[in-house]
């Protein structure tokens, strides 16, 4: 075997993002790793490349017991990686970012540039991908990237190669060549490790399959023996611990209708409809495009066609503000980049978006102010010593609630909950249930975009579910987590 | 909370210290000149607060303080009123405060980078407009403003106590400060709240502005003449007074009083230094290294709060 994992864990701070990883790769192999968002699979091939040190668990390299303290000492063993997110030098050339830390030198440690540059030449040329050596990378569109990470992956002759979800921002053509040079890989006796949760790609390509769920390790067997359907029943096979029970609610007007929004190369006919009173799930995969409907939908980028009609109004958002006005709310994905202001009081987050109501002539209203900090610190339960307390101390689903807070205390009346339960526990996700059904109940219309299918089933009135910039469908509740995943993952969907 | 206190803490024992070691020291004629001597930097410095607490920053103060006193100078000079002489200082400072907002929120400038440019431009409009020469004809009374005592106390204290309210008030008590601080602490969060953000930025800027006018007039007024030349490095010490009264210059933090005792923990060491015959040249080493001590306290404090 050339890599063996057994029993890795990991945790981050309070959060287990790995319990029993387990994986083996021979060589000239390609092995498939697939799981749902968040089910750890990104995080064990950190722990492999040396981004990552792990907690407890073996970690053998031909059949060595192994512990890189970086990614340097992986590569020096034959292990790279071609991240998902892009980790390219933006103002340097292609050649030297494919040579990036180990550039052909002279004696005198000068770089030997005109080497450099033929050896990524000849790379670039063997492989027939469409970028020149000379290029500045800041220049080259998302899927050039990537072909960029993988030329510097495959440079050094790796033993091992680990591929995170490559082709989720190339096109088809590309995609292909992809799987040519995985191919290409493996008949040359390297291993390669292919992380997706795409369903629809990775028959072409892989020889055995490894599936993660929540952290752990759940099946391991040859790609033949494994039907699509069974492979989802893996992945998905989650418990639902029902954590919360939602009486459905009879929905009143709509409030808010989207009709054909596209924004190029993001979103493309996105049509659907919230009412008064409903919970409407989104899920997708990520990089579905749902965050980045949230931010059209809410004015942040702007649109190229379709229309937004709010309470029967036809509106054009050109910014936030507008939106506010409009009757909206984001609590964004990233809370402490997008959501909060971390160095300030409670009382100045929660007040952030209704100052206009309780100040007169520019001043402010301190005792209103304190009154309606304390009455939704009150009824949204928010943990804290008072409004003076810095928001950037309360724990996470105590910060979300004081997001909440500021848009109950505006006044909103459509509510885009991005990821609302990230990052927080079983206990606060309860508590935040509770307040968007509470919310719904007063009227509002909630779109609740989730990436836990556990969630999606037991939540929402229904769900809807996006695909690559598109809409795929829409389940009725009582869906199952089944459905879901189909509609998120498969190209040729059964609806 | 000891951490935060730092500043008066230095402040008191500064003062005592320097009480015990020169006789000179606790006398009226020496504490009025200190109070002269940092008034400039300090109301300066209070609309560097407003700045600094949005997230901002503003090299152009000290040409911008030239301008004001040179053009209100030369109203006077032509024979108008002192009160509209003051009033065209300060209107300078808000125009070329506007201008650094302006440029900054419509043109997604870097503010560093506005400030300097304009620093540029402003001090080299200053000497074209004064063709390098200062302007001497302006009447006596105006003296009062820089040199002038009520109720035995300098005037200037009575103009930096009445600027320190005001924006003490506007900070804590107005949309205005509380959008502010905001936009300093996360300015996408400020955004995604509705709030206009380009607005507020450039009214704080504005406000900055006009508080350097007023400066620049108290330093005319000072030297009984319209230097195109003066304040120069004053942009320096009146961020330093704001670091070291506890504002980040990542925004979102800073106070009225903290930027008063930080500006004033400068002027005792420097009038300290002369009291007790330390060179000039060892001065300026000092209070550099007391900037980057408060600084490096005020990190080590911050770092355990929000992390």
């Amino acid at each position: 075997m050339l890599l063996q994992l057994q029993g890795i864990q990991k945790r981050f701070g309070g959060v287990v993002a790995l319990k029993n990883g387990n994986l083996s790769v021979d060589s000239g192999e390609v092995h498939l790793l697939m799981g749902e968002n968040g089910a750890g699979k990104s995080t064990l091939m950190k722990i492999v490349a040396g981004m990552l040190t792990p907690d407890g668990g073996d970690v053998l390299w031909r059949g060595q017991r192994v512990s890189f303290r970086n990614p340097a000492e992986a590569q020096a063993h034959g292990i790279a990686m071609v991240h998902q997110e892009c980790l390219l030098a933006q103002h340097l050339t292609v050649a030297e970012n494919i040579f990036l830390g180990r550039q052909p030198s002279g004696p005198l440690g000068f770089i030997n540039r005109r080497s450099m540059e033929q050896q990524a030449a000849r790379l670039i040329e063997e492989h027939r991908f469409p970028l020149q050596a000379g290029w500045i990378v800041s220049k080259l569109s998302p899927a050039q990237k990537q072909l960029v990470e993988i030329c510097r992956a495959i440079q050094g002759g790796s033993s091992l190669l680990i591929f995170d979800e490559p082709t989720s921002s190339l096109s088809e053509s590309e995609t292909k060549e992809v799987f040519r040079i995985v191919r290409q890989l493996r008949e040359r006796g390297t291993g390669v490790i292919y992380i997706t949760h795409r369903l629809d790609e990775l028959r072409s390509v892989g020889d055995r399959v490894t599936i993660f769920r929540d952290g752990e390790w759940v099946h391991t067997c040859p790609l033949s023996e494994l039907s699509t359907e069974e492979l989802i029943h893996h992945m998905v096979g989650r418990a639902v611990t029902s954590i919360y029970e939602r009486e459905p609610v009879t929905p009143g007007p709509e409030l808010l209708r989207v009709e054909r929004l596209s924004r190029k190369g993001v979103l493309h006919d996105i049509s659907f409809s919230l009412r008064a009173g409903e919970i409407v799930g989104l899920g997708g995969l990520v990089g579905a495009g749902r965050t980045e409907l949230c931010r059209a939908l809410f004015g942040i980028d702007p649109v190229d066609t379709g229309n937004i009609v709010i309470q029967g109004k036809p509106v054009t958002l050109h910014n936030p503000g507008e939106a506010v006005r409009a009757g909206m709310a984001l609590i964004p994905e990233d809370r402490g980049r997008d959501g909060l202001a971390r160095q300030l009081p409670i009382s100045y987050n929660v007040t952030a978006a209704s100052l206009g109501r309780l100040s007169s002539w520019g001043f402010l209203n301190l005792k209103s102010e304190a009154a309606v900090t304390s009455e939704y610190c009150g009824k949204l339960r928010i943990k804290c010593s008072g409004g003076a307390q810095l928001a950037g101390r309360l724990s996470g689903g105590n910060q979300q609630k004081v997001v909440i807070a500021k848009w109950l205390a505006q006044g909103a009346k459509i509510f885009l909950f991005d990821e609302p339960t990230r990052g927080i526990d079983v206990g606060a996700k309860v508590e935040v249930f509770e307040v968007m059904d509470s919310l719904a109940r007063a009227g509002a219309a909630i779109l609740m975009v989730s990436s836990e299918t556990p969630e999606l089933v037991q939540v929402p009135d229904r769900i809807l579910v996006m695909r690559q910039g598109r809409m795929a469908g829409e389940l009725p509740r009582g869906s199952s987590q089944e459905e879901i995943m189909r509609l998120a993952a498969l190209q040729e969907s059964a609806a | 909370m000891i951490q935060r206190l730092l500043p008066f803490v230095t402040l008191t024992v500064l003062f005592v210290g320097l009480a015990i070691a020169s006789p000179h020291f606790l006398t009226a004629t020496n504490l009025s000149s200190v109070v002269r001597q940092t008034a400039v930097i300090n109301i300066m410095a209070l609309g560097m607060t407003l700045i600094i607490i949005s997230g901002g920053i503003d090299l152009s103060v000290g040409a911008i303080l030239a301008m004001g006193g040179l053009l209100g100078c030369m109203a006077m000079e032509k024979g108008h009123p002192i009160l509209l002489g003051v009033f065209v200082g300060v209107l300078t400072g808000a125009f070329w405060g506007l201008v650094n907002g302006f440029l900054t929120t419509r043109l997604r400038i870097n503010p560093f980078i506005v400030t300097l440019g304009t620093l540029g431009i402003v001090r080299g409009l200053t000497l074209i407009i004064s063709n390098g020469l200062p302007v001497h004809q302006i009447p006596r009374e105006f003296s009062f403003l820089g040199e002038g005592t009520v109720l035995g106390v300098p005037f200037v204290l009575w103009i930096l106590l009445a600027c320190a309210v005001l924006v003490h008030m506007l900070l804590e008590h107005t949309k205005l400060g509380r959008y502010a601080f905001a936009i300093g602490s996360n300015p996408d969060a400020a955004f995604y709240a509705g709030i206009p953000v380009a607005f507020h930025t450039t009214a704080v800027y504005g406000i900055g502005g006009m508080l350097t006018g007023l400066a620049g007039m108290i330093e005319a007024s000072r030297l009984m003449t319209g230097q195109p030349t003066a304040g120069q490095g004053y942009e320096l010490q009146a961020i330093a007074a704001v670091v070291i009264g506890g504002g980040s210059l990542r925004g979102g933090e800073g106070s009225v009083v903290g930027t008063l005792v930080g500006a004033f923990i400068m002027g005792l060491l420097s009038n300290g230094s002369d009291l007790l015959g330390i060179s000039p040249y060892l001065q300026q080493a000092i209070i550099g290294a007391v900037i980057i001590l408060a600084v490096s306290f005020d990190e080590l404090r911050k770092r355990k709060v929000v992390s």
